[in-house]
């Protein structure tokens, strides 16, 4: 049986991302938030090993009370409980003091599999994943685009995409997985899912009061990252010209000629 | 399989303005409802042109003065003729709260909410993808290959209700019976709002025009002030635009906004969001379908409940009011022993009775005047040439009739311009 | 990334359907909601979908039709106008597709 517990993570949909430029900041009126897309897919993997092997799925987040939303899509899809560690102790934590926390959430759940997606879509430092592993102990690997549960060897069997190569490792369980960006397809959310958060089983929520965290070690004081600067990227201006005829052969001569003069060719 | 065994009394397609008020009667009333919501968000999925008449839906939500997002009220109407880079306009100033700015997609949203304050159960992200229909009657819904039963579905899917055709209740809607809205909505300080539109703080203006801006299509266009944005638009039908369209509609709504009569009032103004949707543009009586049958009724958008005059459109109270009735007509099928469609028959009568289709009846000739395409053309071209000699003699003043004679070059007959001014003052 | 100077109101050219969509917010949708008969779509000639599809998501490639339903805006137009009834049209599943903020 699997016991698995996955990490999302509330991010704002960054389809849109225009920048105040008078203050270089993010406009960030009205966006609205969305389930990390690269943790549906871990959360649709964990969703086929319970079907294939039985078992549980659980889902936490590290986010301010919004993220139910976004629990409730997960469930939607077919978790079995939700969990939302909310505490204003959190705010202000680097990915360090996130990890910890999470770590320490997992610590309470009787699990035996922890899967995470690759990374966010608002900072994609993929480090959580591995820094959960570390604080819990246990095997960690990334990329994975299949997983199988070999249950009498009490290990996992996992594929993963190298750029010219598949890998296929063991892990003994407990350990933690990170599922390679768009190797699955989330299913759709389902109605009865849908009511039974809804009139049953609401998303709960762990606060520090529950979870007793050292001070030092959560939000800005356990946070050690500190962002120096953001600079923006000045848009680079492309020179452009269009070659009016339709001669083939000439506009093939003209196009050479081009980017010799431009110095990007060299014969 | 779990969760099979939820049952609603009623169940609620769509969290919009018809949907969420009917869940609310309902659930006041102490029905178990479920409304379900293919948006991220109530509202999420919904656009308008930008205002709202608040008496109707006052009638539904009592608390609307206090707590809805009420962006401006509206106290300055302008409609305007537009040929070239001239504009005759008429305007009305009052200081009434009668209708009011806002976003719909807010409004539907503080709407869903009073329904789950009042008890019922909202659903988002849920997509219907058909009625379960047994013996001729809608017994529930279905999400993929999941089922849930009600005793009766208020179907308020809005104006594409895919649901209604594909349970062959409804044809499908037509050219000739819908209109296409397209707005941008632009940020502009509230400041710079109430500066450029002469506005006092909170008051809006509502401004339609028509003219040469449509490039001679039939339909109109609108311009709406909100709370620190403006929405500005158009409307065309869809029927004349497939036939004389010459190029993308985008570029109607561009030339709006650089128009350079216009320009001047959101220059330094910022597009937040681009949003189109379909409006019913029927010709009542002749609605083509029955607004209710065995199991269920229809509400909003999905029954064509919208008034569009050219010089005002009233989709959302209608929508709501609508929702409205049709609660009133599940309370009263109730009583009378089921939801078959001689209890609910009710719902036609409170429709009939209620100002929705009596202003519909009222305005039936509205539609049919709205295709004279002297309106869009030849109208706003000759009252802005009065305009222009009247207004800019150098020496001389014409006499109007003069100035008429001389715009008009015998273009157009007394005989057609007597029939159109009847028409018009006949149909609205 | 766009910068919001680029999108003021008053602008020397007009701006492209792509940079006012930009300011529009997707959760695409893993499936297409909308499907397209191709053959039924070569027989049609007006098409008048380029000019009427407000998110310009019909765009024409030769004598081709290309489709796309990535910025859709959920309208229902194509399906009312289609000559050729060539359109399938569903609503996007899991909340996906469009999401209005300020309409």
């Amino acid at each position: 049986m699997l016991n698995i517990v996955v990490g999302i993570k509330w991010v704002p949909n960054t389809t849109l991302v225009n920048i105040d430029p008078r203050t270089g900041t993010l406009i960030r009126e009205g966006i609205s938030s969305i389930v990390n897309p690269h943790d549906l897919v871990a959360v649709e993997m964990a969703l086929r090993l319970k079907n294939e092997y039985g078992g549980t799925v659980t889902v936490i987040t590290m986010s301010p009370p919004s993220a139910i939303a976004g629990l409730e899509h997960v469930i939607g899809m077919g978790a079995d409980r939700g969990i939302l560690v909310s505490d204003r102790a959190f705010a202000g934590a680097d990915t360090l003091a996130t990890s910890y926390a999470l770590a320490k959430t997992m610590e309470r759940l009787d699990y035996n599999l922890i899967v995470f997606g690759q990374e966010t879509i608002d900072s994609s430092t993929a480090h959580i994943g591995a820094q959960v592993a570390s604080w819990l102990k246990i095997p960690y690997i990334y990329y994975v685009t299949e997983a199988r549960y070999i249950e009498d060897r009490n290990i996992i069997r996992v594929k993963r995409a190298l750029e010219n190569a598949y890998e296929t490792y063991e892990l003994e369980l407990p350990a933690l997985i990170s599922v390679a960006m768009h190797s699955l397809n989330p299913r759709r959310v389902s109605i009865y899912n849908k009511l039974r958060v809804k009139l049953e089983s609401p998303i709960e929520t762990w606060s520090n009061e529950i979870l007793g965290l050292e001070k030092n070690c959560i939000g800005l004081k356990g946070s050690p990252t500190a962002l120096a600067k953001i600079e923006m990227i000045p848009k680079v201006l492309r020179k452009n010209e269009v070659f009016k005829g339709n001669d083939v052969k000439k506009a093939a001569r003209w196009l050479v000629k081009k980017l010799l003069e431009e110095g990007l060719i060299e014969i | 399989m779990k969760g099979a065994g939820y049952i609603f009394d009623a169940i609620v397609v769509g969290a919009g303005p018809a949907g969420s008020s009917a869940a609310y009667t309902l659930a006041r009333k102490g029905f178990k409802v479920l409304v379900v919501e293919r948006g991220r968000t109530p509202g999420s999925k919904n656009m308008f042109g930008g205002r709202v008449y608040a008496d109707p839906i006052r009638e539904v939500f009592p608390n609307l003065n206090k707590s809805a997002p009420i962006h401006r009220w509206v106290t300055k109407e302008r409609i305007s003729m537009v040929s070239g880079e001239k504009m005759t306009s008429l305007e009305f100033e009052g200081k009434k709260n009668v209708s009011f700015t806002t976003y719909l997609t807010e409004l539907s949203n503080w709407m869903a909410k009073q329904v789950e304050e009042a008890g019922g159960i909202v659903l988002t992200e849920i997509t219907v993808d058909n009625f379960i229909v047994k013996d001729g009657r809608v017994k529930g819904i279905r999400v993929g290959n999941e089922e849930v039963f009600s005793d009766v579905v208020i179907d308020a899917e809005g104006i594409n209700r895919l649901l209604l055709e594909r349970a062959g209740l409804i044809p499908r809607i037509t050219p000739n019976y819908a209109g296409l809205g397209v707005k941008e909505v632009i940020k502009l300080s509230k400041e710079d709002i109430e500066k450029n539109f002469g506005l006092g703080s909170g008051e809006g203006i509502a401004w339609l025009l028509i003219g040469d801006i449509m490039e001679g299509l039939p339909g109109g266009a609108f311009l709406y002030t909100n709370k620190d944005s403006i929405s500005l638009g158009i409307v065309v039908m869809l029927g004349s635009a497939m036939e004389r369209m010459k190029e993308h509609i985008s570029r109607y709504v561009e030339r709006l906004r650089l128009h350079p009569l216009l320009e001047k009032y959101f220059r330094e103004g910022r597009i937040m969001e681009y949003s189109a949707h379909l409006v019913p543009e029927y010709v009542w009586p002749a609605i083509p379908h029955r607004l209710y049958g065995d199991g269920f009724l229809v509400a909003g958008d999905a029954a064509g409940l919208l008034l569009n005059l050219g010089y005002n459109f009233r989709g959302v109270d209608f929508a709501s009011y609508s929702g409205y009735l049709a609660a009133q007509a599940v309370e009263k099928a109730h009583s009378l022993g089921g939801m078959s469609a001689e209890n609910l028959s009710i719902y036609q009568e409170l429709l009939e009775k209620s100002f929705i289709l009596r202003e519909l009846r009222k305005f039936k000739n509205a539609p049919k005047m709205r295709k004279n395409e002297r309106l869009y053309d030849f109208y706003p071209y000759l009252i802005n040439a009065i305009a222009d000699k009247i207004f800019h003699a150098k020496y001389e003043t014409p006499k109007i009739m003069d100035a008429f004679k001389e715009a008009n070059k015998g273009r157009i007959g007394w005989f057609t311009l007597i029939r159109d001014l009847y028409e018009v003052s006949r149909s609205i | 990334m766009s910068v919001a100077k680029d999108e003021r109101v008053k602008k020397e050219k007009p701006m492209k359907v792509d940079d006012i969509l930009n300011n529009d917010i997707w959760d695409v949708d893993y499936e297409p909601h909308i499907r397209v008969d191709s053959e039924k779509c070569r027989k049609c000639k007006n098409k008048p979908c380029l000019y009427l599809c407000p998110a310009q998501c019909y765009t024409l490639v030769g004598n081709e039709v290309l489709f796309s339903y990535e910025g859709c805006l959920e309208c229902g137009t194509c399906r009312v106008i289609c000559p050729e009834n060539a359109i399938t049209w569903n609503y996007p599943v899991s909340g996906r597709g469009i999401h209005y903020r300020f309409s």
